[in-house]
Order: structure tokens, then sequence, then C-alpha cells
């Protein structure tokens, strides 16, 4: 009698305890403390920007009882990450999920550890999907989204599989659904935060709005709108490109280009420093031509 | 051979039957919660914030000026569906658990879990009558335990809190883990969905000082 029931519960609970030891607490703000999830042994702590108030002063509860300062190595508000350094050693690193066999309906469990004990919610996978733009222009590798409740202070915190598996970072920032930003983004902006301290953004140095295509250049190009440049900043990447006022961007990097969301989505850091073809609509004529994606400062 | 899916949901079923049997419905003339029959001889553990003002321990209202409403009466809904008066033997506003008395015997009694040994994880049923719905139950897990918990009120209580929503007509309802033994009674919601409990053993030490007997087959505290 209830053998899959009990069964099922205590592999919950054994789940959460193992995971349970890759969760830290972060004390770097005001009010309640936040998680965060151990990203290396020797002290790599990786959260969510939003949670982290201050830059100084920041302290790690580990999961062995223990609390130990950590410094800022970096944040990236485009995806909501911030990365910790904290001087410890022979913290519990969570195996990952490689995603492969991930589907909705999935079981999912949030942990997080704002106090001295870990915490954990349920929920299931709510959908998934390719890869988007955050409202910051942040790129994430994959949407994620469950029905897990973010209790106070899960922010940060990792939403890991059945297994226990790391699957992302939970944030409540982005949207007003439970989101997770999942582990290749966490990949990418903490090797970036890591390295250069902040996440790398390229840059154009244009001003633009978005326009109607004339009827003709709508049915050649297969879009509605482009990008009409409306300023150039002197010595910009664009300027030496040779983009002039009145331009419209309809192309950029092989990609169509018809709002700004596009254009920022095309701006990404390993792009900077590369001669990249564009399409332009001037003087009523489609013009190739290339440009060179400069750094965000 | 059902799949596993079917098996869970056979036993969660089950376990919801069973809760049932020792689930009532306590009114107070306006409005109502849940209740556990405790002891077979009547005893009936609630909150205390469902019976309110409710405690002159004769079903009364406690007089307060000339405001005396002698219509309200308060009453148990037994799961077999009959009403019985009820009197108030103890409440403890502060611990917000209340235990009280129908003239009945022979009551199918909820068995006891451990509410210190419960772990975050962990399934759970809370069984009530969630805006009048009788006998609705709802499954979540256990998010955490203790007294020091965030957002909660009452700091220094301990709380039992878990992932699911606790709705007027829960309070004083069993949470009850896989096995159908007691956790707690539901008491209140810490947020859009998190509800959180008053643990089992709060609610032994509340009976054993109000009513100055140890309770039978609980780990004393």
């Amino acid at each position: 009698m209830a053998d899959v029931l009990v069964n099922l519960s205590n592999a919950l609970a054994d789940t959460v305890a193992q995971a349970g030891q890759g969760v830290v607490r972060i004390e770097a703000r005001r009010r309640l403390p936040a998680s965060g999830i151990v990203w290396s042994a020797d002290g790599v702590i990786v959260t969510a920007h939003h949670v982290v108030e201050r830059d100084d002063n920041i302290t790690i509860g580990l999961a062995n009882g223990e609390s130990v300062p950590a410094t800022l190595v970096g944040r990236d508000p485009s995806t909501d990450l911030a990365v910790l350094r904290a001087q410890t050693n022979g913290l519990t690193v969570l195996g990952r999920d490689s995603f492969d066999g991930l589907r909705v309906g999935h079981l999912v469990l949030a942990l997080g550890r704002p106090g001295k004990d870990v915490l954990s919610t349920l929920g299931i996978v709510s959908a998934l999907g390719d890869s988007w733009k955050s409202s910051m222009g942040g790129t994430v590798d994959r949407y994620l989204q469950t029905d897990v409740a973010m209790y106070p202070g899960f922010s940060g915190g990792p939403l890991v599989d059945a297994a226990g598996k790391l699957l992302g970072l939970n944030t409540s920032a982005l949207r007003d659904v439970s989101l997770t930003i999942p582990t290749p983004t966490l990949d990418r902006v903490v090797s970036s935060l890591l390295t250069h301290g902040k996440v790398k953004q390229g840059y154009l140095g244009i001003g633009a709005q978005p326009v109607r295509l004339p009827t003709a250049f709508r049915e050649q190009l297969g879009q509605e709108t482009g990008l009409l440049v409306a300023s150039v900043e002197t010595d910009s990447p664009a300027e030496k490109s040779g983009l002039l006022l009145g331009d419209t961007l309809v192309a950029f990097d092989g990609g169509a280009v018809r709002h700004m969301d596009d254009l920022a989505g095309l701006l990404a850091g390993d792009k900077i420093g590369k001669a990249l073809p564009a399409k332009i609509i001037r003087g009523g004529q489609l013009h190739d031509m290339q440009v060179t994606i400069g750094e965000r400062a | 051979m059902a799949n596993l899916l079917e098996q869970l949901n056979n036993d969660m079923a089950d376990v919801v039957d069973q809760v049932r049997r020792s689930l009532v419905q306590v009114s107070v003339g306006i409005g109502n919660g849940a209740g556990t029959i405790w002891h077979s001889d009547g005893l009936i553990v609630t909150n205390a914030h469902v019976v309110g003002d409710f405690v002159d321990g004769r079903g009364r209202r406690r007089q307060r000026g000339q405001t005396q409403d002698a219509s309200r009466e308060l009453t148990v809904t037994l799961p077999d569906g009959s009403t019985v008066p009820a009197r108030v033997l103890a409440s403890d506003a502060e611990r917000d658990v209340a235990a009280l008395s129908i003239d009945a015997h022979d009551l199918p009694t909820i068995q006891l879990g451990d509410s210190r040994a419960i772990q975050p994880g962990e399934w759970v049923f809370a069984v009530g009558h969630p805006w009048g719905v009788r006998g609705a139950a709802s499954a979540g897990i256990v998010v955490g335990t203790g007294a020091e918990l965030p957002e909660m009120p009452f700091n220094e209580r301990e709380w039992l809190v878990i992932s699911l929503k606790v709705r007027p007509g829960n309070s004083g309802g069993p949470l009850v883990d896989v096995r159908g033994r007691l956790l707690g009674i539901n008491t209140l919601m810490t947020g859009p969905q998190i509800g959180a409990a008053v643990p089992v053993h709060t609610i032994a030490a509340f009976l054993k000082d109000k009513l100055g007997t140890p309770v039978v087959g609980f780990p004393s505290s």
C-alpha cells in the first residue's frame, strides 16, 4: 500500500538533501538573504544580480553552517546574474542535467537557502523553448519556465531535475513567471565575468527607429520593417564603416533587422572586431556593405 | 498493469480517503473551518482563529458588553454528515490551536505523525473545506520547518511551511504525510503560493498544557 507515493516522497527528500549541499546563502542586501549556487569547489558562487545590492561586505552561508566573506567578481544585469568569490575550498558542486531528455511535464525542484537550512518547492517544467532576449538585451540560451513557487529568498538558487542535477538558476526578476537561466547561459556569463569582470557587448553607435519598408522591398526581402538610421555617433564603428544618416538597415550578419531587438540580438560580444555583412536601403536602392562591430564601453 | 502515475494517483487517493474519515467541519454560524478528530471520545483539534470568540466552554460567545448573539452556535459536522453542538475545552490564540469537545464516541481518530522528523521535499496533503468545498484535498511538498523561516509572522514560533495553498475553510484541517499521519493543522498563507501549518508537536504540547494529560502515543516533548 502507498508504495509509489512513499517512494516518491522519500526520493524527493533525498534529492533535496543531496542537491542542497551545492546551495549557499547570499547575504548582500539589507532585507532577507537570498540563495546562490556553488560553481567551483574553490569558492566561485553564482547568484542573481538583483539580490546583490551592495558590492562590498558580502557573506556566503555554506551548507555546513559556516559563514565566509566573499568578493564580487562581476555582474550581468541583462541576464540577472552575478558571480562572487569566497575564500574557501572543498565545496560541493552540483552535477549537471544535459537538457537532452528534459521535457514539458517533468518534475523539477527549486532549492534555496535564505536561512540556515535548505528549503525546497516542487513543480513541473511548464514550457521549453529556444533562446530568447531579456528586456535588458541579454541573450538566454534556452527558455525554461516552470510552475515552482519562488519562496522568499529563492532567487539565485538552483532548479534541479528529479536526480538533483543542475538545470539552471532561478530568478524572479526577468518576468513575472518562474524562469530559469539555463546552465549554457551560466557557463557563458560566468566565464566572461571571471575573465573580463563583465559581459562584452557589441556596439555600433547609431540611433535608429523601425520604419515600414516600401512595397517592393517588403516583397523582395520578406519583411515588413527595417531600422531607419536617425543618428550616427562621431568616430563610432557605424561611421567608420560608412553608415549614413537616412540609411535603412534591413539585414545584418545574415539575420533580418526588423526591430531594435533584432539588432541588439545580433550585437553579441563574440562579434566584436569582426567585419560583418549588412544590407541597407539607400536612395531607393538595396546596397551590401561591411560593418565592423566595436565594443560597448 | 497500471503505470507508475496511475499507481501514484491511487496511492494519493487512498491517503485522502483515509484522512477524510477523521476530518470534520467546524461552524461558528458565520463562516467555518475544518477540524481533526484527535480522540475517539469526541476531542477535536482546530485553529483558535476558527472558533474565535467561542471561549466560555458552552458553545456560546463570551459576553462582551451587551453584544451577545445567542443565535450563533458552535457546531461540528462529522464525516457521516451529522451535525452536533461543540464546546471549547481550551484555546490558545498565540499558538493558534483550540481543543473542542463533542458528545460522541468511537470516532475514527487520525494517526499522529512526526513533525520534527519531516524533511524538505517530502510529499504532504492538506484536507479541508476550502471555500466551503467539503473534504477537498491539495498536495504539495514540505518547503521547510522550524522557527527560523523567512517572512513568517510570529517568528519565534515553529512552523511547517508547505508549497500548497491554504484557503478559507482549510484552517484547522489536517496536514498529513504520505501515510496519512497528522503532521500539523493548516493555518495560514505566507505568500501567494506558500502555506503554513502549526506542527503536531505544538498541538500535543498545547493539549498537555491545557488539558493536563500527556498525549497517548505521542513522543513526549
